[in-house]
């Protein structure tokens, strides 16, 4: 059967290559549904503005033989955290687990274990309307599932350094992240992720959030990687009673990035704030889509997402926020803003309510624009350059939302890179670094 | 509370009787041969039949939308019939005064100035009944200032030059399915052409009725607005009680030249449907309007009728600093389904466009706002502001939003907001302890959140749908 | 040192400066009063240079040169300080990175090496105590969530860093409380020298008390039509601008 999305090879050869008829059957399974479903085009509603088309036209491959490069990846300085490092998807190393966290690989899962990642991945999350997450099941060979045990109260972050080997070879990375935060327990999380790779290459990650009741969890969900790099892939996470979800996303460029973020109230009381940036320049293309189901009453979500959008790129916005007919007393509040910075980018947001219980507070908003003009004159009257004042401006419009980073060390890995960004000259950047 | 609310929800329809005048229609079905008996029918010229003929080749290759937040039951486009006319009308009456009363009395029972010495005298009615036009008021008067105010029929034979300019170039035949089977099909409806520099001395309005059972309406608006010139259009609608859906079709286009504008406004109370959700019209409309150089377009709609409403009267801001507005309320109850908004498509320097939209769901209906903002390159400082509020009364209804907005210039500026809100418990006794009622304090509550639509509208319908709003809600407090 | 004159200008079309006059020379302090939309702070815009007022006739010199070849940022170099009646909100950039960048950019146009980070920091806090505003408030975003009071600090602190040659306090009393008056009054007159000029702008003549002018000129209708001593701005105080209104019909 063809595709347009070339990857039934590496499909067939994981196939072959395993004796658990699970597994095997569960994928399988995931790709006949993927090949029964319609590729996406300008009129699919999911994929309106986003063109797959810089996925069509290569032959997908797993990654083979042991990982090149670094294998630095993200790096903090002065955090001491707990890091697992993912090489083209794989465990290549980790420092040792703190007290009430277990973490477990599909690929190397013993005969016990086998039985409990059936059950954990039936019941996982993952949607299987969801194109890219119906293709991270057909091809999936790795797993990292960590658990977090009742009442822990991590003091160290855990993060999850995902680094795309160097390498010309035209890979297709699946990958599965699940963080099950038990009752109670409290704990951040950082995903990165990075490429030193010189080929094309279709990371398809999917992290699944289980935040069991009273639990807590900081997340931060880091799109680094730049090039020739294809990142489609989803974020999905279930909320118990109070529970509480802190999350930050951000997305430097690649050819191209999709990301899906829904999140479920499962449990009253559960709270979310969701903030994020996309920051997309040359040619680079970005889509946010966030969704949030409130399906209990009495929670709350707050999300802030923001864009600057530049040269010749495109940034999608699509948030929305479902309220079922049972949530009544919720709250949720969107915003999206956009700054345009140039004549040949674009900008496409679409922030959605759809609401079937009446006694909610929700409201969106977004705004797409250029910098304003009185903030501008500002510094011009205070004898600050036009293109200072710009990058000063324009990092001050994302930095809003990094000022409320619960960690220090995120903002002062971000801050030079956002300066940097912006200024197309090294100076322009100097009074932010 | 909210059962009081529902109780007050409960009202009648008071459109829904039927005009006993005896009617020729053609019988159901669609074809080629149905479009070549309506123009014939019509006596038009070949141009037209041509125009229609090629509309209907580019139909039956479309499919229906399938994207808008409502489910109904597909029609059946075989079972409709595509013409009915009032036998009276066949021998095409000369004047008003040649006109069988029995249907002119039918607009004065809805409360439409048929007779020019009446109150509301200045206003000029042009009557479209089911497939045919009984009679247009005013038409001397407004001819002395250049007016041209017909039917759209009339057009055809009269103006054809303004018809074949302008027909179908704001929506063209192939626009999307409705639209299509409108520009075969359609029957009557208006033709406004307002000559350079001259404001229309009055407001002019028409009045639709779909009376005969088993038959669509597809009417055909055509506004031309002239360079420097000024109308205002009102547009009513409604139809009996009738177990079957029927279908309304229609395609308005607005053309304002150079420093032109146009305001349009509807108050369309279709028949809604029972309180099971039995009957009612299918609103599927296709409106939009070109504005040049300079030009205003304004659309203003209070939308209380109608079982299904797919509707987004948009602006083509093609002209540099143009302008666009859409002001709307649509208020549903029972089973009720409106999927409707606006496209304020911003191609020309400095335009400015501004949405308005007011959305009210009651008991089991399901209301959406579908909106799309695009700016395109050319669009340098263009600015939009769009403000969609949903007021929910009970918690069986939905109230939905889906705004696109899309931009391509970076020197445009785009603002969107949208909340929902319910007449809560509190507001409700807050009225009722200073000593309101509680129907009286909803239809307040309603009223106050309308109010920004309200004040656009023209006076005497201002009036008219603030009743209108109150009689959809009668009953829903106690 | 600058030297306007029958300048017009206009803000969309509407002309809002018709004509107005004026010199101010090293050392000299210039009050102008006027009724609310005479005009007055159309003034300090023109002349800060701000887009959207169009200027439609006569020169401004500035130090011997036309004003209106320079950008916004180039009269700021030059000297030219406009205290703003509304200060903008940044949130997300900082007040210290904000006044660096301007320090910077100034000094390097007189010539001057920019600072270092820690004299910089130094020299701000010590300038923040001058003005009553707290330690904290260097860190926070550009005048966001300030009070108006803590605002018109922040434009003193600015000009106290900048020492420019010209400064234009656009109605710097406004939303001031005595006891903040009375501070941003004491930072104008510790920059009094004999070669900086001071335009205030103000509708009250309370300002007057504590910063005494050597001339008051009042506004009205796009220029300046009447011109005398500080007791000028007490006869008004007095009479109110209807007097001014009659005498000049």
């Amino acid at each position: 059967m063809t595709l347009p999305l070339r990857a039934h090879r590496a499909h067939q050869t994981l196939q072959s290559d395993t004796d658990w008829s699970w597994l095997s059957q569960w994928r399988s399974q995931a790709w006949s549904t993927f090949a029964d479903t319609p590729w996406p085009t300008r009129k699919t509603e999911d994929f309106k503005y986003t063109p797959l088309k810089s996925l069509t036209n290569t032959d997908w491959e797993l990654p083979t033989g042991s990982a090149k490069g670094t294998g630095r990846g993200v790096e903090f300085e002065n955090w001491p955290r707990t890091v697992l490092t993912l090489i083209d998807g794989r465990l290549t190393d980790h420092d040792e687990l703190p007290e009430g966290v277990t973490v477990k690989l599909l690929s190397k899962a013993s005969a016990e274990d086998r039985v409990r990642f059936e059950q954990r991945l039936e019941a996982g999350l993952a949607d299987n309307k969801q194109l890219f997450s119906l293709v991270n099941q057909a091809l999936l060979s790795e797993v990292v599932w960590i658990e977090i045990a009742a009442n822990q109260q991590l003091e160290k972050p855990l993060h999850i350094n995902q680094i795309i080997s160097s390498g010309a070879q035209q890979r297709v990375i699946p990958v599965r992240v699940l963080v099950d935060v038990a009752n109670s327990a409290r704990a951040t999380l950082v995903e990165t992720f990075s490429s030193e790779a010189d080929g094309p290459v279709f990371i398809n990650p999917i992290t699944e959030l289980m935040l069991a009741d009273n639990a807590r969890l900081t997340h931060y969900h880091l799109l680094m990687e730049q090039g020739d790099v294809r990142h489609l892939g989803a974020v999905q996470a279930q909320l118990g009673a109070y529970a509480n979800l802190n999350a930050f996303h951000m997305a430097l460029g690649g050819v191209l990035k999709r990301k899906d973020i829904t999140v479920y109230h499962r449990g009253s009381g559960a709270e979310l704030n969701l903030n994020g940036v996309y920051l997309p320049r040359g040619k680079e293309h970005i889509d946010y889509h966030t969704c949030l189901e409130h399906e209990v009453p009495h929670c709350t979500s707050q999300e802030v997402f923001r864009g600057i959008i530049g040269d010749q790129a495109k940034a999608v916005f699509n948030g929305r926020i479902h309220i079922h007919k049972d949530a009544q007393k919720t709250l949720a509040q969107l915003s999206n803003k956009n700054l345009l910075t140039s004549h040949q980018a674009e900008v496409d947001t679409k922030p959605e309510l759809e609401i079937y219980a009446d006694d909610v507070k929700c409201a969106h908003g977004a705004t797409i624009s250029q910098l304003e003009q009185k903030s501008l004159f500002y510094f011009l009257a205070r004898g600050i350059s036009r293109p200072e004042a710009e990058v000063m401006l324009s990092f001050g419009f994302i930095n809003e939302l990094l000022e409320g980073l619960e960690d220090e060390p995120v903002r002062l890995l971000l801050r030079p890179v956002l300066a940097n960004l912006f200024a197309k000259e090294d100076i322009w950047a100097r009074h932010l670094l | 509370m909210s059962e009081h609310i529902e109780e007050y929800l409960k009202s009648e329809y008071s459109a829904g009787w039927v005009t006993d005048v005896e009617s020729l229609t053609i019988p159901p079905g669609l074809n080629e041969d149905v479009v070549r008996l309506i123009s014939a029918k019509k006596e038009e010229p070949e141009w037209m039949l041509e125009w229609r003929l090629k509309a209907f080749r580019s139909w039956l290759e479309m499919t229906e939308p399938q994207w808008a937040h409502v489910k109904y039951p597909k029609p059946d486009f075989q079972a409709l019939s595509y013409y009915s006319s009032p036998k009276s009308m066949e021998d095409r009456p000369k004047s008003l005064d040649e006109v069988d009363p029995e249907l002119l009395r039918t607009y004065e029972k809805l409360g439409i100035p048929v007779h020019e010495q009446e109150v509301l005298a200045g206003v000029a009615v042009d009557m479209v009944f089911d497939s045919v036009s009984v009679g247009t008021t005013f038409r001397a008067k407004l001819k002395e200032a250049g007016v041209i105010f017909c039917s759209i029929s009339e057009a055809v034979h009269e103006y054809p030059e303004l018809v074949k300019k302008y027909l179908g170039s704001v929506v063209p035949q192939k626009d999307n399915f409705y639209a299509a089977l409108n520009s075969a099909v359609f029957s009557d409806g208006s033709f406004v052409y307002i000559p350079k520099g001259v404001r229309c001395p009055m407001e002019l309005s028409t009045y639709f009725r779909i009376n005969e059972a088993k038959t669509g309406q597809f009417e055909r608006t055509l506004v031309i607005a002239d360079e420097g010139s000024h109308v205002s259009y009102l547009e009513g609608c409604t139809a009996p009680m009738r177990d079957e859906n029927q279908l309304h079709a229609a395609v308005v286009e607005l053309v304002a030249l150079d420093d032109a504008e146009i305001k349009y406004s509807t108050v369309q109370n279709w028949y809604p449907g029972d309180s099971e959700g039995k009957g009612g019209i299918f609103n599927f409309v296709t409106k939009r309007g070109l504005a040049h150089n300079r030009a205003k377009i304004s659309w203003t709609q209070v939308e209380t009728g109608s079982a299904v409403t797919w509707k987004y009267p948009s602006c083509i801001l093609k002209g540099d600093d143009s302008i666009g507005e859409f002001y709307s309320v649509a208020l549903t109850s029972n089973y009720q389904q409106a999927d409707t908004g606006t496209k304020m498509i911003h191609l020309g320097k400095n335009t400015r466009s501004t949405i308005i939209a007011k959305g009210i769901s009651a008991m089991k209906s399901e209301n959406s706002y579908r909106g799309l903002v695009r700016m395109n390159p050319g669009a340098e400082g263009a600015r939009n502001y769009t403000q969609c509020d949903s007021l929910l009364i009970g918690d069986q209804c939905g109230a939905h939003t889906f705004p696109y907005i899309e931009s391509k210039n970076p020197t445009a500026v785009i603002e969107h907001e949208a909340t929902t809100s319910k007449v809560s418990d509190d507001q409700l006794f807050l009225c009722q302890q200073r000593g309101i009622d509680a129907e009286k304090a909803v239809s307040m509550i309603v009223n106050g959140f309308c109010k920004e639509v309200f004040k656009e509208l023209p006076m005497e319908f201002a009036v008219e749908a603030g009743k209108l709003l109150e009689v959809s809600l009668e009953g829903a407090v106690g | 040192m600058l030297k306007i004159d029958n300048l017009t200008a206009q803000v969309e079309d509407l002309t809002i400066l018709n004509g107005l006059s004026l010199e101010v020379k090293p050392g000299e302090v210039h009050a102008i009063m006027g009724p609310n939309g005479a005009g007055k702070s159309t003034l300090g815009n023109v002349l800060a240079g701000r887009d959207g007022y169009t200027v439609t006739g006569g020169t401004v010199e500035f130090d011997g040169k036309n004003l209106f070849d320079l950008e916004a940022e180039e009269r700021a170099r030059a000297g030219i300080f406009l205290a703003f009646q509304y200060p903008v909100e940044i949130p997300g950039v900082s007040n210290m990175e904000f006044l660096k960048a301007s320090v910077d950019a100034i000094r390097t146009a007189r010539g001057e090496e920019p600072m270092s980070s820690m004299d910089f920091i130094k020299l701000a806090r010590a300038k923040c105590k001058e003005v009553d505003l707290p330690q904290d408030f260097l860190k926070r975003g550009v005048n966001e969530g300030f009070s108006g009071g803590e605002k018109k600090r922040n434009e003193l602190l600015q000009m106290m860093l900048l020492e420019p040659r010209l400064c234009i306090l656009d109605e710097t009393d406004s939303g001031l409380d005595i006891d903040a008056l009375q501070v941003v009054a004491k930072g104008v007159n510790d920059l009094r020298s004999p070669d900086r000029g001071i335009i205030v702008v103000t509708h009250y003549q309370r300002l007057l008390d504590f910063i005494i002018p050597d001339y008051v000129h009042v506004l009205a209708k796009g220029r300046i039509v009447k011109s005398g001593d500080k007791s000028l701005a007490l006869e008004l105080e007095k009479h109110g601008y209807s007097w001014i209104d009659e005498e000049v019909a």
